[in-house]
């Protein structure tokens, strides 16, 4: 019994010294015997040396049902290097490489690359497909390797790529982003690329710090925006139509929620491709839209009524002597048609867009009250998640002369950033509070989740009751006189506003004939969701907002409601059935 | 007196479970230094095998991401087509009139 059971002993450690012996023969011959060629056929499949391959997280459009849809990620395919010392043929080499990349580098180029003896890796080609990278690495060039890359990809191309942002090398040797969302949350997108190729068990016993309080995991991850892929298309495509059709220097818009400050598109003509940035003049990468003040025109007289009916200077009901043109400061201040009006309510002043009005609004407020309110809403930043925001020009304000204030009161005088701008419009859509603009909602960590972002800060400015009156006003715009009532939606209140700036001439004066255009709105009315800026500079042939931009606000409005199905606010309660 | 009593009881003891085991210390030693020995290959195995798999399974997940972002780009490339066109010139009209009809609850309309 016992030497039986001995022999089973035996008989199983022969086993398990056979199958050890095994694994040793297969690791001997993986690793001494084929060694080299593994080596090599790793290299022709992964980036050499220690590098790494880039690695960065996404950006993330937000489609409307939620859907996250990348608005930048990373592309895989591979590069082509080659050794000039050990490239016996280099014709060979050329034509095998034109086989699948014919257009990527030049015969000339590749022969004088070819030609540098003294180097031993020159990268010739970058961003091969993989289906190619893979047809070039199965002919097994001698002297060229074919080696994994990864890059930075925008599947919108020029899709809200301003805002989005780029990555590039800077000035120094790392990949980072520069502008955009790429350079305001880098900390979150960059990856230390480490993580894969380190030895697990290094790992665990060198790290346990790291791996204890994981601060790498609560930093990095994916950044996903509130802009919507569809509606930033459609403004864009409207925008590039305006300046197309008028030869505008610029044009430029926002469509954002006024009640959170989440941006839903934000756009500017012209713009770039991410992905191709080779003829992109360095000024056309940052974002106009943060970064470049401008007079804005007319779009500020709801900020100055507002202000005077907070103030309780003046109530809708208020009327004044229209005179066409006053003089103030010996400087002439005249209505657009130069027209006088006689004694008229305060409505007209938005609706028919007097100056001479706005100008009696911002005397009867006062210079003190006056700049303490546009100071509340101009004199900071907006804290808009996206670099180089850029300040207004308020000096005007601390000036004595009256001039200065009433010029400020129909947007002359007074520059302010497109952001600066829609935030304070959105103050009368939203009750008299200021938002926080912002692009990003959240960031989904490494880990899976998803840690909102807080935007909450709020600044108020106005009462509810003095925006709902300016409410009142700019909808009798939409319903009396843009395209002379025309316009008028009989199912969704729409408040609006035009706003037409002469240009300023660089010597202190402006032109007569040169014009920034603006053009502002909210629907529904009183219960916004969306509201709209838009700008066009500089258009030829034409002379107020109300012709380049009204069309592209009306359409904006139309595709935003049914987009959205925005339920109807008004028209159906005793009929179901309307005509537009 | 008592305490060589203990000793004897235990030494007798331990001579029985000797006299019960089936087999040599040296084979139990052969054994477990066996064992030990798969076992660390075993572990390398493992070990090398993980990082193999880590590695290629992050490469297949970045060239899923890589093929996903080809079709998002043909997605928006599509949205921005849709958007370019011109329905007017396709012989499209703007409907003359839109009716309302209040939103009712699924069952309702059973």
């Amino acid at each position: 019994m016992r030497a039986q059971f001995r022999s089973r002993i035996r008989l199983v450690l022969l086993f398990i010294i056979l199958i050890a012996l095994a694994v040793f023969t297969r690791l001997y011959f993986i690793q001494i015997v084929h060694g080299d060629d593994y080596s090599q056929k790793a290299d022709r499949q992964f980036a050499a040396g220690g590098s790494g391959l880039f690695d960065r997280g996404a950006i993330y459009f937000t489609r409307k049902d939620g859907t996250l849809i990348s608005a930048a990620t990373l592309a895989t395919g591979f590069l082509v290097a080659i050794n000039p010392q050990t490239l016996s043929d280099p014709e060979a080499a050329y034509a095998a490489l034109s086989t699948v990349a014919p257009d990527a580098l030049s015969h000339d180029a590749f022969l004088a690359a070819a030609a540098k003896k003294n180097q031993v890796y020159i990268e010739v080609v970058h961003h091969l497909s993989d289906t190619n990278g893979q047809i070039l690495a199965k002919k097994e060039i001698p002297g060229m390797q074919i080696l994994r890359e990864r890059w930075r990809y925008y599947p919108g191309g020029t899709l809200a790529s301003q805002s989005i942002g780029i990555v590039t090398y800077g000035s120094g040797d790392l990949l980072a982003g520069r502008t955009g969302l790429e350079a305001t949350y880098d900390d979150a997108l960059s990856r230390s690329g480490d993580s894969l190729y380190k030895n697990f068990f290094a790992e665990l016993f060198s790290n346990v710090g790291n791996l204890l309080v994981a601060a790498k995991d609560a930093r990095e991850g994916d950044v996903i925006t509130s802009i919507e892929p569809e509606v930033q298309t459609r403004l864009q495509d409207d925008l590039a139509k305006v300046s197309q059709k008028y030869s505008s220097k610029e044009s430029g818009g926002i469509i954002m929620d006024p009640a959170t400050g989440a941006i839903l598109a934000i756009a500017t003509y012209p713009s770039y491709d991410g992905n191709n940035l080779q003829n992109v003049e360095g000024t056309a990468l940052g974002n106009p839209l943060v970064e470049h003040i401008h007079e804005f025109g007319s779009i500020m007289k709801p900020l100055t009524m507002t202000a005077a009916l907070d103030a309780g200077v003046i109530t809708p009901q208020t009327t004044y002597n229209d005179t066409g043109c006053i003089t103030v400061n010996k400087a002439k201040i005249c209505n657009w048609d130069l027209k006088a009006r006689g004694v008229i309510p305060m409505q007209q002043i938005i609706v028919q867009s007097l100056n001479v009005g706005a100008s009696w609004v911002a005397t009867e407020l006062g210079q003190d009250t006056f700049r303490s309110y546009f100071t509340k809403l101009f004199g900071a930043k907006t804290g808009i998640d996206l670099p180089n925001e850029g300040r207004s020009l308020l000096g005007n304000l601390s000036k004595p002369q009256q001039v200065g204030y009433d010029t400020a009161s129909f947007g002359q005088g007074i520059a302010e950033t497109p952001i600066q701008m829609i935030r304070a419009l959105g103050a009368i859509a939203n009750g008299g509070v200021m938002v926080t603009p912002h692009i990003a909602r959240a960031v989904r960590l490494d880990s899976g989740i998803e840690r909102t972002l807080d935007w909450g800060q709020t600044v108020p400015v106005f009462s509810p009751e003095a925006a709902r009156e300016t409410t009142a006003m700019m909808t009798a715009v939409v319903d009396e006189k843009l395209q002379n009532g025309q316009a008028k939606i009989p199912t969704m209140s729409v408040a609006a506003k035009t706003g037409t700036a002469q240009l300023t001439d660089g010597r202190g004066g402006y032109y007569t004939d040169r014009f920034f255009h603006s053009f502002t709105g909210f629907f529904p009315s009183y219960s916004p969701r969306f509201i709209i800026l838009l700008y066009t500079n500089d258009p030829q042939g034409v002379t107020y907002a109300s012709d380049t931009l009204g069309t592209t606000f009306l359409d904006l409005t139309h595709f935003l409601i049914d987009y959205y199905a925005v339920p109807p606010d008004r028209g159906i309660a005793t009929s179901s059935a309307v005509t537009p | 007196m008592r305490s060589r009593r203990i000793l004897q009881i235990l030494f007798f003891r331990m001579h029985n479970i000797r006299d019960h085991i089936p087999f040599s210390a040296l084979s139990l030693c052969y054994g477990v230094v066996g064992v030990l020995l798969v076992s660390y290959i075993g572990l390398i195995a493992v070990v090398m095998s993980y990082a193999a798999f880590t590695v290629e399974f992050s490469q297949s997940v970045k060239n899923d991401e890589a093929a996903v972002a080809v079709l998002e780009g043909q997605y928006l490339a599509g949205v921005a087509h849709l958007t370019n066109i011109d329905y007017a010139a396709l012989g499209y009209a703007k409907p003359v009139q839109k009716v309302f009809v209040r939103e009712e609850s699924v069952t309702a309309l059973r």
